[in-house]
């Protein structure tokens, strides 16, 4: 075996207690999304099935309507959730750096360093995966209370069966790839990383794609309206070109955010955080890009009650497809917040480490702890809110040409948009207060030496 | 004890675990005076440091900084305690990266309440007086080693300290740009009227100052007769050669560079 990569083991035990840490937040990362993948994989299965062996006419009917939804859900998840995994990778290289770097100049080759980082990160994917199907598992009760089509499923309808097992090949691919991408940084130069370059600066490109996206959506919805059940699909496609350009278009937006609030900055916190979104506003998008998807739900979900107003009369067929459009949105909205508020929990613990040194010293020369909390609050929060009022707007916008103006005469749905937003960022402010011990643990550190 | 002190350490203990850092250190430090500690590594200089700074609380003994005992603070006093009256310049890696070099300097003063505006002003003259003119907005990964480095010897001085502490402060640059630094350090230091304590291990690098003693195994040893001169010429860029003190009775407790300054 290779030496580099014979110390693999080695190396992984002998990170101390930060390395524990990070792995164990890796790993966590992977089992979250992991499980929220098959949960989700496995409802839309169920509703295959049931579309398949239809039972009572709302079934018989409406069974391919309910597949497209689900789809459309998997759709709107499989952005944060490749996200919450990309970040679980990252955390693992982020921390490895300044080893990797002396491996670099010790002689280790760009190949072995890369192997090395990617075959631990592929070792905690594995990991998440198993820890990940068997959360999913736990939870298929839970989905099972959840009633659809007037009935709910049962536990052995949401099982995907074996196939589950087929996570444990994805998941630690898909964190091997991550890695490998994210050590471009670490193997470019051995010393490329004490300089720690910054990114380009995001171009204006990124607006003119949320332009065309948002464009194309409006007129796409238009003029397919007139073709039927085939419209769907494309309308599906359109929906994830809309999210995709909002991830373009997010980090531009809040680096220049970030530059306009460093100007009007007047006291340190403010400052930092400022000059902190604005130095970095792609590892911000990462903390809060998971709520800006949620917002964009919250915006679609937000019309459904015009939808239940304005059909008047209903027969009972429709009433419960109302109901279940509800529900499906709510589960979606749910799992979003909740991929948000792992993604960042996940993002500042990687944040704290990744500046620790800066941090101890700071502290050392007296800059007040309650700093670095108001500093942390402040970086999650400008964003958080930018992000979750911005998304739920484009999503108005995109969908008032489908609806009309109807959508902002019912109040219950931007009642339910302000609601599920206030929430959401609540519960990303609360996951970020998981960092707070790592922060402490961090700053009491009153040895700093060179790594 | 002697009132010309401005920190005074007597009978300094510090364990950690079954290691003894410091075994009963006494160090005197006057006004205005340059102090190196040297020693091997793992001879407690370090700790020495940490102890006297307030980063470190003695397990046994007395810190007086002018007069009054710091050793019994509490960790939040003795964090304002290092904000107000100590500057700090550490080998490397103390300046926030996302910063402009002209607001890392700010920080401290506002920090103590100096509008933002102010405090700016106020950290570019101190960067032009240590030979960064232009070089304001540049963030610290686009400084050399030895820019940041007087980088943060503006951030040490700018809220005027009584007591600068600097902990290997050429450790992580070459000979001659770390000649420049010290000459930089020394000068700002003693013409800010604040004291300086320096740990290093660098015997050339200690000549710096006016006094040095030597750690063994956590005591002070004899150390061998002080060296005012230092050994190798001050580098010729001429632009640190001001001299001019800077004014320490200010407003706002924040020190600014003299306006005379000069090239």
């Amino acid at each position: 075996m290779n030496v580099v990569l014979a110390l693999a083991p080695r190396l992984r035990s002998a990170g101390g207690q930060d390395s524990r840490v990070i792995t164990l937040l890796a790993v966590t990362a992977f089992t979250v999304s992991t499980a929220l993948t098959l949960s989700v994989v496995g409802g839309l299965i169920a509703f295959q099935q049931r579309a398949a062996h239809p039972v009572g006419d709302l079934q018989h009917d409406s069974g391919g309507f309910y597949v497209i939804l689900a789809a459309t859900a998997l759709v709107l998840l499989v952005v944060p959730l490749l996200t919450l995994a990309g970040a679980a990778a990252r955390l693992g290289v982020v921390r490895r750096d300044a080893r990797l770097s002396t491996l670099r100049l010790l002689g280790a080759t760009p190949a072995e360093v890369v192997m090395l980082t990617v075959v631990e990160t592929a070792w905690q994917g594995l990991v998440g995966a198993l820890a990940g199907v068997g959360l999913y598992v736990v939870l298929l009760p839970l989905w099972a209370m959840v009633p659809f089509q007037g009935t709910t499923f049962t536990p052995e309808e949401l099982w995907i069966g074996a196939w589950a097992l087929l996570a444990a090949v994805v998941v630690p691919l898909l964190a091997a790839t991550s890695a490998a991408i994210s050590m471009r940084r670490v193997v470019v130069t051995p010393l490329g990383v004490a300089r720690r370059q910054g990114d380009r600066a995001l171009s204006w490109v990124r607006l003119g794609a949320l332009v065309l996206g948002a464009g194309a959506f409006a007129v796409g919805t238009q003029v397919m309206g007139m073709f039927g059940s085939l419209a769907v699909l494309v309308m599906l496609g359109l929906l994830a070109l809309g999210f995709g350009a909002i991830n373009l278009v997010g980090p531009w937006v809040l680096g220049l955010i970030g530059r306009a609030s460093a100007r009007r900055a007047r006291n340190p916190a403010q400052l930092l955080a400022a000059r902190r979104l604005a130095s970095d506003p792609k590892g911000a998008w990462r903390v809060v890009g998971g709520l800006g998807l949620a917002g964009f739900v919250a915006g679609v979900l937000a019309m459904l009650p015009v939808l239940t107003a304005s059909s008047g009369e209903q027969d009972e067929e429709s009433r419960i497809i109302l109901q279940d459009l509800v529900t499906g949105g709510m589960l979606t909205l749910g799992i979003a917040f909740l991929l948000a508020a792992v993604s960042a929990g996940i993002a500042q613990a990687a944040a704290v480490l990744d500046r620790r040194r800066e941090f101890a010293l700071a502290r050392l020369a007296g800059f007040p702890v309650e700093l670095f909390d108001e500093v942390r609050r402040r970086e999650v929060l400008l964003p958080l809110l930018v992000v979750g009022a911005g998304s739920a707007a484009t999503a108005l916008l995109m969908l008032l040409p489908l609806f009309g103006t109807a959508a902002l005469e019912a109040p219950q749905g931007l009642l339910l948009l302000i609601g599920s937003l206030t929430g959401g960022v609540l519960l990303v402010l609360g996951a970020t207060e998981t960092s707070r011990p790592l922060l402490r643990s961090v700053l009491a550190d009153p040895v700093v030496r060179a790594d | 004890m002697t009132s010309t002190s401005r920190l005074q350490a007597r009978g300094l203990t510090r364990r950690f675990g079954a290691t003894t850092a410091l075994a009963g250190v006494d160090v005197d430090l006057a006004d205005g005076e340059l102090l190196a500690v040297m020693g091997p590594s793992g001879s407690g200089k370090s700790t020495l440091l940490h102890v006297l700074a307030g980063i470190l609380p003695a397990d046994a003994g007395t810190v007086t900084l002018e007069g009054r005992d710091v050793g019994g603070l509490d960790e939040k006093q003795r964090s304002l305690l290092r904000r107000r009256s100590y500057g700090f310049v550490f080998q490397f890696g103390q300046l926030l990266d996302e910063l402009p070099a002209v607001e890392n300097v700010a920080l401290p003063a506002m920090l103590q309440g100096t509008s933002r505006k102010d405090a700016v002003a106020i950290a570019a003259q101190w960067l032009e007086a240590l030979g960064l003119a232009g070089k304001e907005q540049r963030r610290p990964g686009e400084l050399s080693g030895g820019e940041a480095q007087r980088v943060a010897v503006a951030r040490a001085l700018i809220t005027g300290p009584a007591v600068v502490f600097a902990d290997e402060p050429t450790g992580a640059l070459d000979q001659q740009t770390g000649h420049e630094v010290m000459d930089v350090l020394t000068r700002t230091t003693r013409a800010a009227g604040a004291s300086l304590v320096l740990v290093t291990h660098d015997e050339q690098v200690a000549a710096w100052c006016d006094r040095r003693i030597d750690m063994r195994d956590g005591r002070v040893v004899a150390g061998p007769p002080p060296t005012p001169a230092p050994p190798v010429a001050a580098p010729p860029a001429a632009r640190f050669e001001t001299g001019a003190p800077v004014d320490e009775a200010d407003v706002a407790t924040v020190a600014e560079p003299a306006e005379q300054m000069t090239r």
